[in-house]
């Protein structure tokens, strides 16, 4: 069998390998019911901060409490909040009777208002079923602290009055995507393939200083290429996940995303240093130490979600060491993804290698012609 | 996005989109190979008459 042969049969297996990818996420892999965030520990790692629900109360009861002399008369509601962004899917929801799906953008919060009384705070309108209510309030992680259940969160508010939301991981779920969660099994192997791009180019590069040899080059640059490649489909592909998780695209305070820009910058760099020296040997040279010194970008973005909430990530950690972790039915499907895009790596690296020895071939014969001459 | 699944359909039509491009770009840099070999061929053939 001939080269071209060879390689329409590895690339048939790997279009192959891609198209049951996308099969297994679609129809296999199960919707996650636990929010990514809840799994990940975004929550611990957000801890402190304010985060603001804005939706419409359902299911409102209130009740007047004891009063308390030369003060308001306290009252305590308790509701569900709704979030707004929610709310199509819910009235779509609604009409078709799947109100009981576990999995909406923003589950209902069960929230207690306290207002009046000593802890002050007017409710000057009435809140009923339908009233606009935004809840702010702090992310606080008992759990954390008491190594009891790390899934446990609660929102405190502050402020005026007293709004306290507490429930467990299984229905507090802040932000939750599950259909757009499935993004993951393309996204993650595309990154994983570009650190592996980028891990061949460290290793091909140093044999190339060591030995000289002007093949180890054109795999170094062919892998550097094809890491390029991965880590833009990553960097395309993540942000469509981001802004239905987090409801934003980019976040530049986040450490894996601005780590992995970085990296897809140096690397970037190291295609343009390429393009820019004519000369082969000095070429091979400068990009081979270039391609070493800019592999300490990899362990950069790679770790820079794990060592979270020392350095400020809310990217979601695949491998967890605690809490949180894949279905089986899910840590199948991205397995299977990732053996799918390792292989169709492959299968491009062995092509791309090829025609840049053939490139470099050419442009060899070339100078041979034109040095005769 | 106003459908979850168009963001979904629109991350795998991304991944997919850049793969087959560059498999598009890798075939015409072999064809432009191709070409200069040809080319090259015809060269060191006149020269050698």
């Amino acid at each position: 069998m001939d080269r071209k042969r060879i390689f329409a049969v590895l690339l048939a297996v790997s279009l192959a390998l891609m198209l049951l990818t996308v099969y297994l996420a679609m129809f296999y892999a199960p919707l996650p019911v636990m929010s990514v965030k809840t799994a990940d520990g975004l929550l611990t790692s957000l801890e402190g901060e304010d985060i603001t629900v804005a939706g419409f109360a359902w299911n409102v009861t209130a009740r007047m409490l004891p009063s308390i002399p030369e003060a308001p008369p306290p009252q305590l509601f308790t509701l569900l909040l709704f979030d707004f962004s929610d709310f199509e899917r819910y009235s779509n929801a609604a009409q078709a009777g799947e109100l009981d799906q576990p999995w909406w953008t923003v589950q209902p919060l069960l929230v207690h208002i306290k207002a009046g009384g000593q802890v002050g705070g007017y409710i000057t309108d009435p809140i009923m079923n339908g009233t606009n209510l935004s809840v702010t309030a702090k992310i606080w992680a008992p759990g954390a602290y008491l190594d009891e259940n790390p899934d446990q969160y609660l929102l405190v508010a502050r402020g005026a009055g007293s709004v306290e939301v507490a429930e467990s991981s299984s229905a507090f779920s802040l932000v939750t995507a599950p259909v757009a969660q499935k993004i993951f099994y393309f996204h993650m192997p595309s990154a994983w393939v570009s650190y592996l791009g980028f891990f061949v180019t460290l290793v091909f590069s140093a044999m190339y200083l060591k030995s000289r040899k002007p093949k180890f080059d054109v795999i170094a640059y062919s892998a550097a290429e094809l890491g390029v490649l991965f880590a833009t489909l990553a960097l395309l592909s993540g942000p469509i996940w981001a802004k239905e998780e987090w409801g934003v695209y980019w976040r530049w305070n986040d450490t894996k995303l601005v780590t992995t820009f970085i990296l897809w910058l140096v690397y970037i760099g190291y295609l343009m240093l390429r393009a820019a020296i004519t000369e082969p040997t000095t070429r091979a040279r400068v990009s081979a130490v270039y391609g070493i010194l800019g592999f300490v970008t990899v362990p950069m973005s790679l770790l820079s979600s794990r060592i979270a909430p020392l350095l400020q990530s809310g990217h979601p950690v695949v491998i967890a060491t605690k809490g949180g972790s894949l279905s089986p039915e899910a840590g199948m499907t991205i397995g299977f993804a990732v053996i799918a895009f390792t292989f169709l790596f492959i299968t491009m690296l062995i092509k791309r290698v090829e025609v840049a020895e053939c490139e470099e071939n050419v442009e060899e014969l070339k100078r041979s012609i034109g040095g005769e001459e | 996005m106003a459908n979850p699944w168009t963001a979904l359909y629109l991350a795998y039509s991304i991944v997919w989109l850049g793969v087959f491009v560059y498999l598009i770009y890798i075939h015409m840099r072999q064809r432009v190979v191709e070409r200069d070999i040809r080319t090259l061929k015809e060269e060191l053939h006149k020269h050698a008459k």
